[in-house]
């Protein structure tokens, strides 16, 4: 029965101490981890601190005008532009059923008027062909983030726009393209007019409204 | 008993050996017996608590080890957080949270030049990594053998790593904080700059030095870093165009007192005070750090008959309709008084104040006294250094003895100079309806109502942002409109005072514009120290060719980012709100 007792008790003691030292080890352990995390939070704010001066250092007003000037060609923006407010806007008008349209224009040769011109303006090759050599051609000239290399490079040394580049693609290749698609479209549309230029379009357009 | 016997029965026992009397003594005396059972039931009450104890012990042990127990997260709470040790200087944001100035780490190089083995060899070394060094002094600090000499202070880290990679004995670094200012010369007058020890010399630096080195997290000012990247640019454009030596700005918030944006030209770069420009000689230097805004002290000119107005109006001696002489010049002493821009007739009060008549203002003053005006500028603060987060202030200069003479050139804005912080607090309290509140540069929280004094009455308030409204609309500052900002203000043109006599060529021409004038939110004052008439402005250098087309400008471009929405400025609530009644129905002739 004592011995019993004793070997019971030498048990726990063992069992114990060891669990003893494994808890502290433990302990120990996701301490260090805890003091590791707590040294790369340090550095991490440091280099925060670091990054945001840097930030604000490339967020200068001046430089970002430069670049506006030189990339985007933003300007302020005008009173005008600011004179409506969500209140003053319309509410759209009620949609009118095309039935109601039909019914409404009793002479049928009237009513192709306001439904045939506008399919006609739906395919768009116009603006897939045209519009991407001049993108082209801006994002060839215009180098990839020009600003990276040489850290602190200031807006001066920025590479100059390619202010003539994208103006003349657009005249090149714009003109070409609306001559070579848009009559052929055109011609194929419908039974109004046969207008053989965009502008006689647009003319018949306004005309109809 | 049983043990007992058990032990007699010990065939190993001792002879001598008697055997204890089993277990308890056997008593006879009553009151031993008493005492006896006191000491057991101690006992056992003692027991009973060690027993406790030591499965309450036993109990936590289990807890702890076996079960599964508390969640790390719980525990996590109780943690301190961790934080970087916060700099020795709190960073400074604008009120949009934008950095104006920041601390940073930046090592420092020093030797100890007792443990330098070849002072010669380590000098040329270290020259081709800091070119800026001189070789000859790095080698007379190497050889000095001293244990302590600053060799460069404030490398980059990449300077750092090839000093590092040079691997001479005796080179050491120390970690110092190095205060950056992101924006350069973007707010230096107002953000100030820090010695090289990390001592606030100059702007906010300076007068919060010990709320910079105490706070933890940033100082947010009032400022505004894009109104004032605008009105930097404003002005330099003007100063650049009209071959200026400098200027100088403000916006003001007139509800709060808030300074949105303090611009003087010329400035300096804050991360480099001393040498802003090394081909600068010394008192140019000293020119850039001077901040015009609330350092200098200068005669304003006509932007003054602000003042004069409203404290006529408001004591009741002028009312809008009154006409005064503006046909005879004013003679006193040796000084005639005249126009700039004579109408030689009778001028209601609207007329003077929108044609800026120097003999009609000085009448209107002298009518109210001496008295009145000197206690309507004091009330206003502009006798006294204007109180605001910042040691670098002027007192204004003002004559001691208050005479006619002085009366006059008051009020039209001469013999008396004052900072354009002056002007722009007190033209805000003008137009506010008539509150006066200290400027300031910290940030207040929207809906924070500062305390102020009435200066002038509503009514006063009212009827100077009318005549405001005119001088834009058709006098002096036409050119000062802002369509849909409905623009007010006043223009002044004032010629230098140098050793006492006035130079006719040598001007300070600003211009103080409120916006919107129908419900005041904003003040703009611009100034432009001896502008030269050009082409373009048809040989003037006066305000209204130099500063006031700036200002619209300035207005249009910082309308949409204070938020401030465009009206209609023809729409008849505004034209109600500011038709001046005297003028109503009569053709009013343009300046």
């Amino acid at each position: 029965m004592t011995r019993l007792g004793i070997v019971f008790w030498l048990v726990l003691v063992a069992v114990a101490g060891f669990t003893t030292f494994k808890v502290k080890y433990a302990v120990q352990d996701i301490e260090d981890q805890l003091n590791r995390v707590r040294k790369q939070t340090i550095a991490d704010q440091q280099e925060i601190r670091v990054l945001t001066a840097e930030w604000t250092y490339l967020n200068q007003p001046e430089r970002l005008a430069e670049m506006n000037r030189r990339f985007l060609a933003l300007v302020p923006i005008t009173p005008k532009q600011l004179q409506l407010r969500i209140a003053d806007l319309p509410f759209r008008a009620p949609a009118v059923a095309p039935d109601v349209m039909l019914a409404a224009a009793p002479d049928p040769a009237a009513r192709q008027i306001p439904l045939d011109p506008l399919p006609v303006l739906d395919p768009v090759p116009i603006n897939e062909n045209s519009a991407s050599p001049a993108a082209l051609a801006m994002a060839s000239t215009a180098p990839d983030r020009p600003w990276a290399d040489g850290a602190r490079t200031e807006p001066a040394s920025l590479p100059e726009r390619p202010e003539d580049a994208a103006p003349v693609q657009l005249a090149k290749t714009a003109p070409v393209q609306l001559a070579k698609t848009a009559p052929v479209q055109l011609a194929n549309a419908g039974p109004v007019g046969k207008p053989n230029s965009l502008d006689a379009l647009i003319a018949q357009i306004a005309d109809a409204r | 008993m049983l043990s007992a016997q058990r032990l007699d029965e010990n065939p190993c026992r001792p002879r001598h050996f008697r055997p204890p009397p089993p277990c308890a003594p056997v008593v006879a005396d009553e009151r031993q017996a008493e005492v006896i059972e006191t000491c057991r039931a101690r006992m056992v009450l003692a027991a009973a608590l060690f027993a406790v104890v030591f499965l309450v012990v036993a109990l936590r042990l289990a807890d702890v080890v076996l079960l599964p127990g508390v969640n790390a997260e719980s525990h996590a709470g109780r943690i301190a957080p961790v934080a970087a040790p916060s700099p020795v200087r709190a960073d400074i944001v604008d009120r949009t949270g934008k950095l104006l100035a920041t601390t940073l780490d930046s090592a420092s190089l020093y030797a100890d030049a007792r443990k330098i083995l070849d002072a010669g060899e380590a000098a040329r070394a270290l020259v081709t990594v800091l070119p800026q060094l001189d070789p000859a002094a790095v080698h007379a600090k190497l050889i000095s053998g001293k244990s302590f000499v600053w060799l460069k202070r404030r490398l980059t880290p990449r300077q750092q790593y090839e000093v590092n990679r040079l691997g001479i004995p005796g080179l050491q670094f120390q970690h110092e904080e190095r205060r950056v200012y992101p924006y350069g010369d973007l707010a230096s007058h107002v953000v100030g700059f820090c010695g090289i020890d990390n001592n606030g010399l100059a702007g906010i630096e300076r007068s919060l030095d010990r709320t910079v080195k105490s706070q933890t997290g940033p100082i947010q000012l009032s400022l505004d870093a894009r109104v004032q990247f605008i009105l930097h640019q404003e002005l330099a454009k003007v100063i650049s165009d009209f071959s200026a030596k400098g200027g100088a700005g403000i916006v003001m918030d007139v509800r709060t007192g808030e300074i949105i944006a303090m611009v003087s030209l010329p400035d300096f770069d804050p991360n480099h005070p001393g040498r802003a420009d090394p081909n600068l000689p010394p008192a140019e230097a000293k020119e850039r750090t001077f901040n015009k805004v609330t350092l200098g002290a200068y005669e304003m000119g006509s932007a003054f008959k602000i003042f004069n107005t409203a404290m006529t109006l408001d004591a009741g001696t002028a009312t809008m309709t009154k006409s005064y002489d503006a046909i005879h010049p004013i003679r006193i002493g040796r000084f005639t008084i005249t126009d700039y821009h004579g109408k030689h007739r009778m001028l209601s009060v609207p007329e003077v104040f929108m044609y800026s008549s120097n003999v009609a203002s000085a009448r209107m003053a002298l009518e109210a006294g001496a008295e009145r005006q000197r206690a309507f500028l004091s009330r206003l603060g502009l006798l006294t250094p204007v109180s605001v987060e910042f040691d670098e202030v002027s007192t204004p200069h003002f004559p001691a003895r208050w005479r006619e003479v002085n009366v006059i050139t008051i009020a039209y804005g001469h013999g008396i100079a004052v900072s354009p912080l002056h002007v722009a607090t007190g033209v805000s309290a003008i137009v506010n309806g008539g509150i006066l509140r200290s400027p300031t540069l910290l940030k207040v929280a929207p809906g924070d109502a500062r305390s102020g004094e009435r200066v002038i009455s509503p009514k006063t308030s009212d009827q100077m942002r009318k005549l405001m409204r005119l001088v834009v609309e058709h006098g002096t500052a036409k050119l000062g409109a802002a369509p849909g900002y409905v623009v007010g203000g006043k223009t002044g043109t004032a010629e230098k005072n140098q050793g006492g006599r006035y130079q006719a060529k040598k001007l300070m021409s600003d211009f103080v514009a409120v916006f919107p004038m129908q419900d005041p939110r904003y003040l703009v004052l611009t100034l432009v120290d001896e502008p030269h008439g050009t082409k373009a402005s048809h040989g003037y250098a006066t305000a209204g060719w130099t500063v006031v087309p700036a200002t619209s400008r300035i207005i249009q471009r910082i309308a949409p980012i204070l938020g401030v929405p465009p009206v209609d400025e023809g729409s008849p609530e505004i034209k109600r709100a500011l038709a001046v009644e005297s003028l109503q129905g009569r053709k009013i002739e343009t300046y």
